[in-house]
């Protein structure tokens, strides 16, 4: 058992962490802040907000709508409260009862974007993804610099096959935040999954710029390898060339190799020793 | 192929693999003994694979590679893949990711597909969350769930790493990269599941270092 000012601790701390630990919440909720709600003082309506959304997530609909009710007593021409109900709507699989209701309440309000976006969702859950993607387009021409609406765009092309639309999205993402090692390496996958020499030039750069921001970034390291193998075999490319990339390809192996021997206290050496295997293995392949 | 069986253990980890993670889809590969090869499939044991993005290919290129050589190096050939949807009712087969299991038919005509159930997996395994597909004429074909084994041990053990959560301690391939001390082979999770079962968990993937 929690107790009541811990449990208070640590749901703020999923809700400024923005965690989705639906089952954690709904745990500390049933132990002991559900019977404490009144002592919350001014959190209360945070925590009733987070502990909704957690018990949809958890298929839980008795407690979300116990939330809704208490929210809707104090709140009851609020939209944020609207868009909580759609979300229970949601959890219930009504999603042509939600996508409607949720239509009012864009043209209610047109500047919120939390609305649009909750649209989108739906439409994915619906497993719509081409009129998903058609309305997260139309809303990021609106609100062009949500860079989760981005990667989300990102990820559906994907679904689709459309890489070099996704690619452009994660391109969007690096001009929000070009320090960030994994929109490189994302772009960089995307790129060599694509295929063709132009593309794999782009994945070598992205992969290497990504290994530059964080060395550690195995994903990365075993793409850049990836890539330059590839390159290494392509016929456009001449015997310097072709040179180049192949120490590439081992200078990224060696970094694994050594990632792996840092973690060696970590592991029994029996691990260590498949490891190492694997790695010869894949030097092998090289030549 | 005719029939298709799953041990207690690949079917735990197929289980737990979609457990650990029900917002995002995950896949993963099936491994089977060369030995056994033959009339019907004995599926022994899974790799998990991923639950970030499953649609771009380089980490499951290197994967695969690290999966072959250590099955090779103790006579198991990987016989298939499965996968999980994201959402409930997503039951398709056709997404880029699913590519992987174009090429495993190239080498193994007779590697089957399995996805699961996303409303099946409840809290007290009564029946399969899988759905296996054996290819047929160059289509996937579902298998009729009589030509699908799974001992009821498996189901009372898949149970019990639902209700025990021991699905967190389960390993994929993505958690791998993010740590590299983590073991994608899931000596911990099988010990574990063996543990409750109470039953042997048999023949698992592992690196056998006199053959390499």
């Amino acid at each position: 058992m929690v107790n009541f000012s811990e449990a208070q601790e640590k749901l703020k701390k999923y809700r400024e962490d923005n965690e989705r630990k639906s089952k954690e919440v709904l745990e500390l909720w049933d132990s002991s802040v559900k019977h404490k709600i009144n002592q919350l003082g001014n959190d209360r309506y945070l925590v009733l907000e987070q502990v909704l959304i957690a018990a949809c997530d958890c298929n839980r609909i008795d407690v979300a709508k116990a939330c809704l009710q208490m929210l809707l007593n104090k709140f009851p021409d609020s939209l944020r409260v609207r868009r909580l109900a759609i979300t229970i709507l949601e959890a219930e699989e009504k999603y042509d009862e939600a996508l409607e209701s949720l239509d009012k309440l864009i043209k209610a309000d047109e500047t919120n974007a939390q609305t649009r976006r909750h649209k989108v969702a739906i439409l994915k859950a619906k497993c719509q993804i081409s009129e998903a993607i058609k309305e997260l387009v139309e809303y990021l021409k609106k609100f062009m610099v949500d860079q989760e609406g981005w990667q989300e765009l990102s990820n559906l092309y994907l679904l689709e096959g459309e890489y070099a639309k996704s690619a452009y999205c994660m391109e969007e993402m690096i001009l929000h935040n070009s320090q960030n090692h994994l929109y490189h390496q994302r772009n960089a996958d995307i790129r060599y999954t694509q295929g063709g020499a132009e593309n794999l030039e782009l994945a070598r750069a992205h992969y290497s710029y990504a290994i530059l921001l964080n060395p550690n970034n195995v994903r990365a390291l075993y793409g850049l390898y990836l890539t330059a193998r590839s390159l290494m075999s392509s016929q456009k490319n001449n015997q310097t060339k072709k040179n180049t990339f192949k120490k590439i390809a081992t200078l990224s192996l060696k970094r694994v190799e050594h990632i792996y021997s840092e973690k060696r206290q970590l592991n029994k050496k029996d691990q260590l020793f498949e490891l190492e295997t694997l790695m010869g293995w894949l030097h092998l392949s090289l030549n | 192929m005719t029939k298709v069986s799953f041990s207690t253990v690949a079917y735990c980890k197929i289980i737990a693999h979609a457990a650990k993670y029900p917002h995002c889809e995950v896949n993963g590969v099936l491994l089977a003994d060369i030995s056994t090869r033959g009339e019907n499939l004995v599926v022994v044991d899974t790799v998990p694979l991923f639950h970030q993005c499953l649609h771009v290919s380089p980490m499951s290129e290197i994967a695969m590679m690290q999966i072959d050589q250590s099955a090779s190096s103790c006579d198991m050939y990987i016989c298939g893949y499965y996968l999980a949807n994201e959402t409930l009712d997503d039951l398709s087969y056709d997404k880029p990711a699913h590519k992987i299991v174009d090429k495993i038919i190239e080498h193994e005509s007779d590697a089957c597909m399995v996805v699961i159930n996303n409303r099946l997996m409840e809290l007290n395994q009564k029946e399969s969350a899988l759905i296996v597909h054996a290819q047929d004429d160059g289509k996937w074909k579902r298998l009729n769930n009589s030509n699908v084994q799974i001992e009821n041990v498996a189901l009372v053990a898949a149970s019990a790493v639902l209700q025990q959560q021991l699905y967190n301690n389960l390993v994929d391939f993505d958690n791998h990269l993010d740590n590299l001390a983590l073991d994608w082979l899931n000596k911990e999770f099988c010990l574990s599941v063996e543990r409750t079962s109470g039953h042997d968990t048999g023949r698992r993937l592992m690196i056998n270092k006199i053959v390499s």
